[in-house]
């Protein structure tokens, strides 16, 4: 106790001496930057951390405002990807809780198509929670991109920001492309169906589109990594749906849940469900070349095969997280 | 002309224009070529040593008769217009690009010696959707939705190119969709827009862009006239860069405006830049952006954009820094002083 005390006294005075310092240097005709500098050493040292750390945001931020920062060709920036990646960190360790197994099975270089189950209503907190899987359990994290319903790219701000961190519209053209630039990508190809689905037919996958990622892996010579995501069913249970409000907006759909929109944007809040999110052994298509994603019954094969994968684990992994909240 | 040799006689449309003038000028300095033919009803703005110009507007009938008194292997038409030019107001655009290039392909037809035919054209016709391809290639323009005037108009005369190139098919038939140019001191309205004082662009919207750098908007017209590459060709620098980027890279402040101020705002200020009829064409492009695949320009045509998207921006930044008003508060120095301090 004497000893924080003892801290706190001579922080007071180090910002003190700091301080004198600072109104010398000033009025020996110092400007203010270099005043403060010369005067810095008198600081605690958790402060002169803090201010460290301070002046390198600051740093970044005028590197920003300079436009000297970059940017790929598809809009994905990496400093703001880092920059919004404590946020959803902090969701997934305290909020969520995720469990990831298995993020070793993703590749760690090269294309690879990651096709999951999805839910969670419009916002895609799936894509998140497995990008924080990704980078942390992963021994050599990369940043994935992800496929994401064309709507938001029509919304202000929202197209800004999902289209920073690594959002492409989805269209197996887009996915075509970044795959043969050896991009990791993300797919859900129930498409809207899934998070629309009620909260009664939960983790019950919907109808795969008609395999496109299927023919997408099969023209690029890419492996598909089956993900089962468990908890994002939970975090919108979705009771019904706001038909003529998402007609007057344009929006695939605009769920009801237990908490919106009654508590109004409180309501927008996910509950804290538990997650579990297993990636899968990859599916190994090299055997084929790209003509063969012209066979139909091999792409719906396929697609069959990736589906069951996921159903099953979704299933095996349900057992394995218990209860959906505690 | 047998196939695959050099073109000898080319008869260049649209001459007075920036581009047109630029293309004459390149093929002059080619020995190998025996004549350039210019056509234009304005005199051009460059100086042409030995390019014959013919005074007449594509639109008149008359070309039929006198195109193939030319014996021209090679027609390039850069007669297209994106924004209304100083004697071609808006209200001619339509006009001049639908009816010229009809009556151009009219006079085509009639022209035996004629082997290759080049249109310049415009990136336009895929038009800006939130939900489109990121990089479009080229057949996909038959599947976007025709939503503006301008891109009705590309759509059309693409229309008239593709069954002339059918009727003709001894003729190499090429169709170069540009992106929209952008360099210091061009007068063309992307450059003026970002060149303004302030900028304002679109609350919540951050559009990528490609600007096609004048040298390249140049060598890659060139090099098509020059190769036998048929069917439509992208042209457009590699990558592609945010408005935003562009704006800081420039220095210039922006001003972000809600769409239902910008539209009208925008519209008035369309006049002032000079895209009078490109009006809804921008107010789309600066809300979602587009971007095209350069692949076949590369491959298949063998030319390589020197400037990439952001070597253009960078390019244009060096040449407007400093100039217009400057933000009343350098932010980027003071944080940066800022950091100084504090480390």
């Amino acid at each position: 106790m004497s000893a924080t005390q003892e801290s706190g006294a001579g922080a007071v005075a180090g910002i003190a001496e700091f301080l004198e310092g600072l109104r010398l240097g000033l009025e020996a005709g110092l400007d203010p930057a270099s005043a403060m500098a010369r005067a810095a050493p008198a600081l605690p040292e958790h402060l002169r951390d803090l201010s460290e750390r301070l002046g390198e945001a600051l740093e970044v931020l005028a590197r920003r405002w300079r436009g000297e920062y970059r940017e790929d060709e598809w809009g994905f920036d990496e400093d703001f990807a880092e920059a919004a990646y404590p946020f959803f960190e902090l969701l997934y360790e305290h909020w969520f809780r995720v469990e990831a197994v298995g993020a070793r099975n993703v590749p760690a270089h090269g294309r690879a198509l990651v096709v999951a189950n999805h839910a969670g209503s419009i916002f895609p907190f799936d894509a998140a929670m497995m990008t924080v899987a990704l980078m942390k359990e992963h021994p050599l994290p990369r940043w994935p991109r992800f496929m994401l319903l064309d709507w938001a790219f029509e919304l202000p701000f929202v197209s800004i920001a999902m289209r920073r961190v690594g959002a492409v519209p989805a269209d197996p053209r887009n996915a075509e492309a970044l795959l043969s630039r050896d991009e990791l990508v993300m797919a859900f190809p129930e498409g809207s169906k899934g998070p629309r689905k009620s909260f009664a037919e939960r983790y019950r996958l919907q109808r795969f589109g008609r395999g496109g990622f299927v023919e997408v892996a099969l023209r690029t010579g890419s492996p598909i990594v089956p993900v089962a995501v468990v908890g994002a069913e939970e975090i919108y249970p979705k009771l019904g749906e706001l038909r003529p409000l998402a007609r007057a907006v344009g929006a695939p759909f605009i769920p009801v849940t237990p908490t919106f929109p009654w508590l109004g944007p409180l309501g927008l809040l996910p509950l804290p469900a538990r997650w579990r999110i297993e990636f899968c052994r990859p599916l190994d298509l090299s055997g084929y070349t790209p003509a063969d994603a012209d066979d139909r019954a091999l792409v719906l094969d396929v697609t069959e095969r990736v589906r069951d994968r996921i159903q099953e684990k979704i299933y095996e992994n349900l057992i394995a997280r218990g209860s959906p909240f505690l | 002309m047998a196939e695959g040799t050099p073109p000898r006689r080319v008869v260049v449309t649209g001459v007075a224009t920036r581009w047109g003038g630029e293309l004459a000028r390149a093929l002059e300095r080619d020995p190998a070529i025996e004549a350039v033919i210019g056509i234009d009803d304005r005199p051009p703005l460059v100086e042409l040593e030995r390019t014959e110009l013919l005074d007449i507007d594509i639109r008149n009938p008359a070309l039929s008769r006198l195109l193939p008194t030319t014996c021209a292997d090679t027609v390039v038409h850069c007669g297209i217009l994106w924004y209304p030019e100083p004697d071609k107001p808006a209200r001619t655009l339509h006009d001049v690009n639908v009816i010229g290039t009809l009556q151009l392909l009219t006079a085509c037809e009639r022209t035996r010696t004629l082997r290759r035919l080049v249109v310049r054209g415009s990136a336009a016709i895929y038009g800006c959707e939130p939900s489109a391809p990121l990089f479009f290639t080229e057949e996909l323009a038959g599947t976007m939705p025709l939503r503006t005037r301008f891109q009705r108009d590309v759509a059309e005369l693409e229309g008239y190119f593709e069954t002339f190139a059918r009727r003709r098919p001894e003729v190499d038939c090429c169709m170069l969709r540009f992106q929209p140019e952008l360099g210091v001191g061009l007068e063309a309205p992307l450059a003026r827009y970002l060149s303004l004082p302030v900028v304002p662009t679109q609350l919540g919207f951050d559009p990528r862009l490609q600007p096609l750098h004048p040298e390249d908007a140049t060598g890659a017209l060139v090099a098509a006239v020059r190769s036998r590459v048929r069917g439509a060709v992208n042209v457009a620098p590699s990558g592609a860069i945010s408005l935003s980027r562009i704006l800081r890279l420039a220095g210039r402040p922006s001003l972000p405006l809600p769409y239902p101020l910008f539209a009208p705002a925008f519209g008035r200020l369309a006049r002032e830049l000079g895209a009078g009829p490109l009006f809804a064409d921008a107010v789309r492009l600066l809300r979602f952006g587009r971007g095209v695949s350069n692949r076949r320009l590369v491959e298949e045509v063998g030319y390589k954009p020197r400037y990439d998207a952001a070597a253009v921006a960078a390019d244009f930044a060096e040449g407007v820094r400093g100039r217009g008003l400057a933000a009343p508060l350098d932010l980027a120095d003071l944080a940066e002083r800022a950091a100084r301090a504090l480390r």
